[in-house]
């Protein structure tokens, strides 16, 4: 008997009984448009996270200040007291000669209004190599230059958002913000950042929204936006006396974060344990910072990503699994049913391996017919849950190619035994079975 | 050269432990276009014979020659070969497949064969059996002696040189079965050799030779006298 032959007696009887082909081959369907589904919305993750952690640049090191809690809290305020420095970001510099840039940022509460209404934007004091280390572009005008904090200038460059926030579609270089009663000429606007819909990593945070300002006008007029370490009562007010008494030099003014600019990814490594080291001594050991590697990050996502792969095998491999048990469940059942066929067709001339053939094919036209529905289903639901919840997601061709040929390799392994079974008929019981 | 040349056939069922004999070694030939009925009581041993003859069984001691070759000592597939090219099968309880047109049921064996498909053969065997009208018709949507025409239609697609029809009138009104011994009786003045069985003397009496079995022997081989000729009544 033809293959084509085969497949059509296949069809047919598949199409004589729509109701139990369909129920048979839900198993399939499921298991496949879960696959493509979630690998789908993996990729989505994937990619997303790639592209923020590119954003950051994977050639740079931030050193940011990580706010601490409990005993540990007095202990800082003991040893180091001013979490993240200035001072840190000059020993970094003086001791990392083979950092390109060392650039440091304060993050500032500042009060900005346009008119009497607050306007959610961010100041945050910096020098002229952030754009660079950023990874930003400018969209008109110029970033903040040496001379600019050499002569405390009263100057500013918008950020995206922040420009829409405070001028809407006006052109804003030349123009002035009010930030704590003192005013900032706008020198300058950043391209917008695609920052994502949701954020993968939490050391990210929208820059788009951000207004720059030099950063030592910063020190002199704005307080550092994060909570410092919290002691307890008694000696934070000791803390407070000390710190009131005190001047604060410049050297000690906080800062919120450190980006180190390197030559390549590959300097990353080294290069941020020989950074831990310094401010391990500085700090006295006390981690009042955390040091971020995108690179590293690129890599733990990456290692994530392929655990999460093979907990979706896993899953697809059972419901799959599943699915072909169903299908072996329903063709031993139609085995018996059709013993009388299989009778009829041994006693014309049919030898047993037309009769393997043929039981084969049904159960792979029910695995592949099943394959199909799921890969559309599969395909559908990625974009629905892209469309409703908002998520990225990315259909793999590769997802659809295997889980189809797993699928028919269900039918090959599950239709093997009631086809055999078949088979194994024989010819008289069968022409005499009623 | 006879078509079938059975020596001492023997068959030995195993139940269990037991064996019980069915066919105690039989001898007899069958010459290339005779018509040949072959009777006996539940038990005689005759459903054996025809299966070991229809190359569907194996003898358990004995010689069974069937168109030149020895048939006893085939492998499986050669005997599905067997069946598929040189004998044709008819049933007394038809043996259609439900979800096959007529056409389809009646071309099946070729679908098995090696031979190229050959739609016009199916027609004509189809139309020789005197159903030209009925091609997509299911075997649910015709009569018990349509279907029986289905089936000779089947048996002779591949042209074989021998029909088997086992109890081929059983299952079929008198008149009914008159008309499908016609046909077998055309069959074998066409040349084709006819092998039935049956338990009924009337139908016997349509073959011009009647093998009676009796506790797995052959009892008696004799030739009919007078061969009754089937007249189907016309259809009002």
């Amino acid at each position: 008997m033809g293959i084509l032959d085969a497949i059509q007696t296949g069809l047919t009887e598949l199409l004589s009984h729509k109701m139990r082909s369909m129920l048979t081959m839900l198993g399939v369907i499921f298991g496949v448009a879960a696959v493509i589904a979630m690998v789908s919305i993996g990729e989505g993750a994937k990619q997303e996270a790639l592209d923020q952690i590119k954003q950051m640049g994977i050639d740079v090191i931030h050193i940011r200040r990580a706010s601490i809690t409990g005993e540990l809290a007095n202990r800082a305020e003991e040893r180091s007291p001013f979490g993240l420095k200035a001072s840190d970001a000059r020993i970094i510099d003086e001791v990392c000669t083979f950092a390109q840039m060392v650039v440091p940022t304060r993050e500032v509460f500042a009060d900005v209004k346009v008119g009497e209404k607050p306007v959610s934007v961010k100041i945050v004091g910096t020098t002229s190599g952030y754009l660079s280390v950023s990874k930003s572009e400018l969209q008109s005008g110029r970033f903040l230059r040496d001379k600019d904090i050499h002569d405390h200038l009263s100057v500013c460059v918008l950020g995206a958002a922040a420009k829409r926030e405070l001028f809407g579609f006006d052109d804003p270089i030349g123009k002035m913000v009010k930030a704590n009663n003192r005013l900032f000429r706008v020198v300058g606007l950043i391209k917008p950042k695609e920052i994502g819909s949701a954020k993968a990593f939490s050391t990210m945070r929208d820059l788009n929204s951000d207004i720059y300002i030099p950063i030592n006008v910063s020190e002199t007029d704005f307080k550092i936006a994060s909570q410092q370490a919290v002691p307890s009562d008694v000696i934070m007010l000791q803390r407070i006396a000390q710190k009131l008494m005190s001047k604060q030099s410049p050297e000690n003014s906080s800062l919120s974060e450190v980006i180190v600019q390197l030559d390549s990814e590959e300097a990353t490594g080294p290069a941020a344990s020989i950074i831990r080291s310094i401010l391990n001594r500085t700090h006295r050991g006390i981690r009042d910072y955390e040091i971020i590697i995108p690179a590293e990050l690129l890599k733990q996502s990456q290692a994530t990503q392929r655990i999460f792969n093979i907990v979706m095998a896993a899953i697809a491999g059972i419901s799959l699994l599943v699915g072909g048990i169903g299908i072996m469940n329903i063709m031993l059942a139609t085995v018996t049913q059709r013993t009388r066929e299989i009778g009829v067709r041994r006693c014309i001339g049919a030898t047993r391996w037309d009769i393997v053939r043929q039981f084969m094919l049904e159960a792979l036209v029910i695995t592949c017919m099943g394959g199909l529905i799921g890969i559309v289903a599969g395909v559908g639901g990625a974009k629905l849950i892209s469309d409703f919840a908002g998520w990225r997601t990315m259909v793999s061709m590769q997802a659809i190619i295997v889980s189809f040929g797993v699928s028919a390799l269900v039918g090959v392994v599950f239709g093997m035994y009631p086809a055999v079974r078949a088979a194994m008929v024989d010819p008289i019981e069968a022409l005499r079975y009623a | 050269m006879a078509l079938i040349e059975v020596q001492d056939l023997k068959k030995t069922y195993k139940i269990g432990t037991v064996e019980v004999p069915a066919l105690n070694g039989v001898t007899f030939k069958v010459e290339y276009g005779e018509f040949v009925a072959i009777m006996g009581p539940s038990g005689s041993g005759k459903s054996t014979l025809m299966n070991l003859i229809g190359c569907l069984d194996r003898p358990t001691g004995g010689k069974f020659i069937l168109d030149g070759s020895d048939a006893s000592k085939l492998t499986d597939a050669a005997r599905a070969e067997v069946r598929n090219r040189k004998i044709g099968f008819v049933f007394q309880s038809f043996n259609l497949l439900p979800k096959m047109s007529a056409f389809k049921n009646a071309m099946l064996p070729m679908m098995y064969s090696s031979q190229r498909r050959d739609p016009k053969r199916v027609r004509e065997a189809l139309e020789s059996v005197g159903l030209g009208h009925r091609f997509h018709h299911t075997p649910m949507q015709l009569s018990g002696g349509e279907q029986q025409r289905v089936a000779v239609a089947r048996a002779l697609v591949n042209d074989p040189p021998v029909i088997f029809g086992d109890e081929p009138t059983g299952n079929l009104d008198s008149a009914t079965g008159v008309e499908i011994m016609a046909i077998f009786q055309r069959l074998n003045n066409e040349g084709k050799t006819v092998i039935i069985v049956t338990h009924e003397p009337d139908i016997a009496q349509h073959a011009k030779r009647i093998l009676r079995f009796r506790d797995g022997l052959l009892e008696s081989d004799e030739q009919v006298e007078e061969q009754l000729i089937a007249v189907p009544r016309p259809r009002e």
